[in-house]
């Protein structure tokens, strides 16, 4: 009977490829860790965790931007995997503060994974200190990941201690900078709005290799990189969190790379909505792109019908209608709708319908409205609404007649007739 | 002329069964006379809601089975519950987990069923008893169909969480942090169908069951086991080996049953010299029609899939409807999506659907409720699925009837010939190797990804350390100063393998008839050759496919619609390699036999055009795919050479075909497994021992314990299939025995005879 050692190695398995292994003693290494990169060793119930402290100056108008918020944890970390399954590990966070003109920023190493436990706890309680986090892409990866490693050593209370405010860029970035950036990754961010230009970075894949090469035995020098692309994420976080503020506090006017609609609904969401309708008629002037003028359009009309102003979203169409083409067609549509729900103004509704056809022909007759297909979709829509606006104002006729011969069928006390025709009418 | 009305079924099987021309097939009739039920009285501690609603619902008082379940679970034993279909097996789990969840809002239960279908099942029934009892259960399946948004909730206040070992594996236990909730609080697990989990699946299960455990008590906790089984032989010691604890056995079954004919039924002798009967297909489809046309509401089991939509298609043009109205008849199989088997499973239990033919899909028990009559055409492989299918037909009240119609396959004829096996012989044992290595090896792997492994730790067996350290070697994990193997590896483990096959993906079948391609269906890898190689027909749903490309890389086959009077058939090559042996024993003068690792390879090399309703062959054409490869056990047996010296080598080959064939069957039912698990191979002169030489292996990968077992009972294994070639009445070698004459040769069953004389 073979041994069993002999059967493993028969084994056929996927084998990445062996790297010698390391035995050296704990706590030597992390002095050992500590010492390479010049910094102190914090130890704790549990490990011990090496603390790098670096502070960055950033640009004065930013810092002074930044200390307009609520005082804010800028926080990345790099980890062993990209699953945020039980078995990733933290092994480095990034933790920047700001302090006057600089940003300080604290990175948290751990020296082997028995130590997790200390530099979770070292982590928490910083992060605890301040009342908000920003992270970019921290609501996807880096805090369900911190969620999952706190769960693991059991640390319920320091995970109830993290700040309640999160503020994670990505959604913002992507809001803001994706369609004329062509992507929002944090690199192009970085590169097309904040001006950085990495030097020779680790790239992102290379990171856990790295860490699993120190601890396998190689210098601690291979993780050298990995600590300098892991502050670079941090100070771009800070950097990016600046900008945001200065375009919304009016710097869109003047913005050269910017999506015009998605800062319209960033300034939306941040309550300014006089700024995001302002900006949202003029790049519905400005704009070339038909597509790109209805969606503006469209979105400036949700927000001022929103805050009543039906005037001003029904001159927003209104002025869309002078040229006889499929656009102008579809803004008769928009004016119709316009009308009909927000004004009950059903004749008027019909009027603009009505128009909405006329310009329909007109601009198929004048071979405006691109192929058969598209003017066919139009033609549908027209159609189905002058169908119902004939429909129900047939209705309301009918309902006024009966109204001014008798009374209610139902005597006072019943319920009020519906508002709204239904299509029982017909 | 569709339907007769309801009701008619017990005339109609009565009028079956009197009939002069099913007479001479009937190799045996059995009657199983109606059961009465046994009651006992509701358990102590029973949740008295519950108990309300049961009565509600006509349930006074739980059967036998079911207060002995509750018995024990509530005392915190593990059990598992073995009755037959429809005997209330869902309450003996159901009645102490709600119990627990009422008793403690935070008390949680994790069910796991082998199919997505099933979970979705059961959830309806939990949750209508949980409703009619005020519980306000929550509780939702967790697989490939929940909406992401429905997930986080389920993670976080799931109280009875449905799901499959699959999902388990995979989604499940590698986030557990995300699940802590359950984790903690898990008081009940359920594991339905236990007896689907054997072989190379219930292997990675027992796994499965190892690393819920680790995790379990990461977090204090110690669920109770509570199994439910089909009929086998050992359902204690499956249970046991997948839960690694102590289970008690409860068997008692007290549900009450119905009055049921049980047929075996032989097709005629079609041609005498080859031994060969006619077509089961076709006196399965005869059978069918006369019982649906009688208005009884009838499902026939198909082995194949192709069978299956072969005979939907026979079927539907009996029974087409008129223009504008739906099928009554459906196909029923793998490989359907998940809204379309929906879809099928309402309409027979609302009655539009009055015929069925299914594979194996819906032998588990999917609730369709009863039928009036179940059909198996061809032997399923073992005596537990045979019984299973049959269930499928028995009301509580009323009479039913259950068929197997026996094929020309030679385990087939050995049942038609000894029905006595089928009645009276206890049926399978479910055989499970937790510890194959190829298995183990992989769960330590993702068991080490979900928390690490303290040195000293057992993971299974004794020689986890270890493994341990050849996982390190590989540069998976890595042991650090604290004595403990961390996951040291960027991918994440535990979706580089699958629990189901050697095969981690589909080939996924896009139907590119229309202007818009959509997808049609999938099938397995292993499955894929046979099945979507370029030029098959494929039938999906009674309609004809013609399979213009199937791309290997990619996994996707484009089939376009076709109507065509054939359909195709692929031939499988077989190669063998030994690796290593382990043991052998040279038993002069009867040759020698060895047990070792081999490599299995297999290929798709080439197809066949068989006619429909005639099968004669009207062409063929080429395959070119590459070879599938599986690591396995086989034991060999080589016979002395003055013996095979006797014969010419095409005397040989013929002979040891027919040596294959029988040795199959027999080693089959030897070893109480499936046919399908055992595989053979006889080479004339083989490579590795240059002589003739039989091989009998393990069919799945890195092998489950099967030809361990044989090379032990090697003697009984000659013996027994000596006796079954001497005492066949066949002149010159049948289907029952070593094959008809055109495939062994003129003389192939004396030689055969002559061989195991020789070799005993």
């Amino acid at each position: 009977m073979r041994s069993l050692a002999d059967r493993l190695a028969t084994l056929p398995r996927p084998r990445p490829a062996a790297q010698p292994v390391d035995h050296a003693a704990a706590r030597e290494r992390a002095d050992r860790l500590a010492r390479w990169f010049g910094a102190r060793l914090d130890v704790q119930e549990g490990g011990a965790a090496v603390v790098v402290e670096r502070r960055i100056r950033l640009p004065s108008d930013v810092a002074s931007r930044l200390a307009t918020l609520a005082p804010g944890s800028y926080f990345d970390t790099e980890t062993t995997g990209l699953s945020t399954g039980a078995g990733t590990v933290v092994f480095l966070s990034g933790t920047g503060r700001l302090l006057g003109d600089e940003l300080v920023v604290r990175q948290l190493l751990l020296p082997d994974y028995p130590h997790e436990r200390a530099l979770l706890r070292l982590l928490a309680a910083d992060l605890a200190e301040r009342p908000r986090l920003v992270t970019y892409n921290g609501r996807g990866f880096d805090l369900p990941l911190l969620a999952a490693r706190l769960t693991v050593n059991g640390l319920f209370r320091e995970q109830a201690g993290l700040p309640a405010q999160h503020d994670d860029l990505l959604p913002v970035a992507r809001r803001l900078f994706r369609r004329p950036l062509g992507g929002a990754r944090l690199a192009t961010i970085e590169a097309g709005v904040l001006g950085v230009r990495r030097g020779l970075d680790c790239p992102g894949s290379e990171v856990p290799l790295r860490y699993f090469s120190y601890l396998r035995g190689s210098s601690p020098d291979v993780l050298a990189d990995v600590l300098d692309h892991n502050l670079q994420d941090v100070v771009s976080v800070a950097l990016l969190e600046g900008e945001v503020v200065r375009l919304r506090a009016g710097g869109w006017v003047h913005a050269d790379v910017l999506d015009r609609r998605g800062m319209a609904v960033e300034l939306m969401r941040c309550g300014a909505v006089d700024d995001a309708i302002g900006l949202l008629e003029d790049a519905s002037h400005a704009a070339t792109d038909a597509g790109e003028v209805v969606a503006l359009r469209r979105l400036a009309t949700r927000l001022l019908l929103a805050g009543g102003e039906v005037e001003r979203a029904e001159a927003l169409w209104t002025s869309g209608t002078r040229r006889a083409s499929l656009d102008a067609a579809t803004a008769w549509i928009e004016v119709a709708r316009i009308r009909e729900r927000h004004r009950g103004d059903l004749h008027g509704a019909m009027e603009a319908a009505a128009a909405a056809s006329r310009v329909l022909d007109l601009a198929f007759a004048l071979g405006r409205g691109g192929g058969m297909r598209e003017v066919g979709k139009v033609r549908l829509r027209v159609e189905a609404r002058l169908r119902r606006l004939r429909r129900w104002t047939a209705a309301a006729e009918r309902r006024a007649a009966a109204q001014r011969r008798r009374v209610s069928p139902r005597g006072p006390g019943g319920p009020p007739l519906p508002t709204w025709p239904g299509r029982l009418a017909s | 002329m569709l339907t007769a009305p309801p009701g008619s079924a017990d005339e109609a099987i009565a009028a079956l069964l009197a009939s002069p021309e099913l007479a001479p097939l009937v190799a045996a009739h059995r009657v199983i006379e109606p059961r009465a039920p046994r009651h006992a009285p509701w358990p102590a501690g029973v949740e008295p809601r519950l108990v309300d609603a049961l009565r509600g619902r006509g349930i006074e008082a739980p059967y036998t089975h079911q207060a002995a379940a509750y018995g024990a679970a509530a005392a915190g034993r593990n059990v598992v519950v073995v009755t037959p279909t429809a005997s209330g097996k869902t309450l003996c789990y159901n009645l102490p987990v709600l119990g627990a969840v009422a008793a403690d809002d935070a008390a949680r239960a994790l069910y796991l069923f082998p199919t997505k279908a099933l979970a979705a099942d059961q959830l309806v029934e939990l949750r209508g008893l949980a409703d009619a009892a005020g519980l306000g259960l929550k509780s939702h399946t967790y697989d490939g169909d929940t909406p992401p948004n429905v997930r986080s909730v389920v993670r976080a206040a799931g109280q009875v969480v449905i799901t499959n070992p699959d999902m388990l594996h995979s989604a499940i236990l590698p986030h557990h942090t995300k699940w802590f909730k359950l984790f903690e609080n898990l008081r009940f697990v359920v594991i339905d169908e236990l007896h689907t989990y054997r072989g190379l699946f219930g292997s990675h299960v027992a796994n499965v069951v190892r690393r819920l455990r680790r995790i379990c008590a990461h977090y204090g906790a110690d669920p109770v086991f509570i199994c439910a089984s089909a009929t086998i032989a050992n359902p204690r010691e499956l249970a046991e080996r997948i839960v690694e604890a102590p289970v008690e056995l409860i068997d008692d079954n007290g549900a009450p049953s119905g009055r049921r004919h049980v047929l075996v039924i032989n097709p005629p002798v079609a041609n005498e010299q080859l031994g060969v009967r006619g077509s089961a297909l076709l006196t399965g489809q005869r059978l069918a029609e006369r019982l649906i046309r009688g208005g009884v509401q009838t499902i026939a089991f198909a082995r194949s899939r192709t069978a299956v939509e072969v005979l939907t298609s026979y079927l539907r043009e009996t029974f087409a409807p008129p223009p504008g109205h739906p099928h009554t008849i459906r196909g029923y199989r793998g490989g359907y999506l998940p809204n379309e088997r929906n879809e099928i499973e309402r309409g027979l239990r609302d009655g539009r659907v009055r015929g069925v033919v299914a594979t194996n899909a819906l032998e588990l028990g999917i609730d369709i409720g009863s039928l009036d009559a179940a059909i198996s055409i061809g032997y399923p492989g073992t005596i537990a699925s045979t019984w299973q299918q049959m269930g499928r037909a028995g009301r509580r009240t009323g009479t039913s009837l259950s068929a197997l119609v026996c094929s020309s396959a030679p385990i087939d004829q050995f049942l038609a010939a000894h029905p006595e096996y089928l009645f009276y012989s206890s049926p399978e044992h479910g055989l499970v190797n937790p510890d194959n290595l190829h298995v183990l090896l992989n769960h330590l792997r993702a068991s080490s990804f979900e928390l690490p492994v303290p040195a000293g730790e057992r993971f299974g067996i004794d020689e986890t350390p270890m493994l341990l350290d050849v996982l390190q070697e590989d540069g998976w994990i890595r042991r650090a100063e604290d004595d403990r193997y961390y996951w040291s590896h960027e991918n994440f483990p535990a979706s580089d393998f699958s629990l189901r096959s050697g095969a981690p993906e589909n080939v996924v079948i896009v139907d590119t008839t229309g202007e818009r391609h959509r997808v049609l269906g999938e099938v397995d890898l292993f499955a894929a050759p046979l099945l979507v190689h370029e030029k098959a027909i494929y039938i999906h749903q009674g309609v004809q496919y013609h399979v213009d490309r199937l791309d290997w890389d990619e996994r996707k086959a484009f089939v376009t619609r076709t109507d065509v009077d054939y359909y195709t058939d692929a031939d499988l090559g077989i190669t063998l390699k030994v690796l290593e042996v382990f043991d052998e024993a040279d038993v002069p003068p009867a040759g020698k036999r060895q047990r070792g690792e081999v490599m299995v390879a297999w290929k798709v090399t080439m197809f066949k055009k068989l006619k429909y309703h005639t099968h004669e062959n009207v062409g063929w054409g080429s395959i070119s795919l590459p070879e599938t490869e599986m690591h396995t056990t086989a034991t060999w047996l080589v016979p002395p050479a003055e013996l095979v010296n006797r014969y010419d080598r095409d005397t040989l080959d013929g002979a040891l075909i027919g040596l294959a064939r029988v040795a199959r069957t027999t080693g089959a039912l030897l070893l109480m497994c499936d046919p399908r698990d055992l595989g053979v191979l006889a080479q004339v002169q083989a490579p590795f021992t240059g002589r003739p030489t039989l091989y009998l292996y393990d069919a799945v990968p890195g092998g489950v314990g099967l030809t361990e077992r044989l090379f032990g009972l090697v003697d009984e294994l000659i013996r027994v299939c000596r006796e079954a070639v001497d005492s066949c009445a066949c002149a010159d070698g049948c289907p029952a025995c070593v094959g008809p004459a055109i495939e062994v040769g003129p003389r192939g069953k004396a030689v055969v005879s002559e061989l195991l004389a020789g070799m005993g």
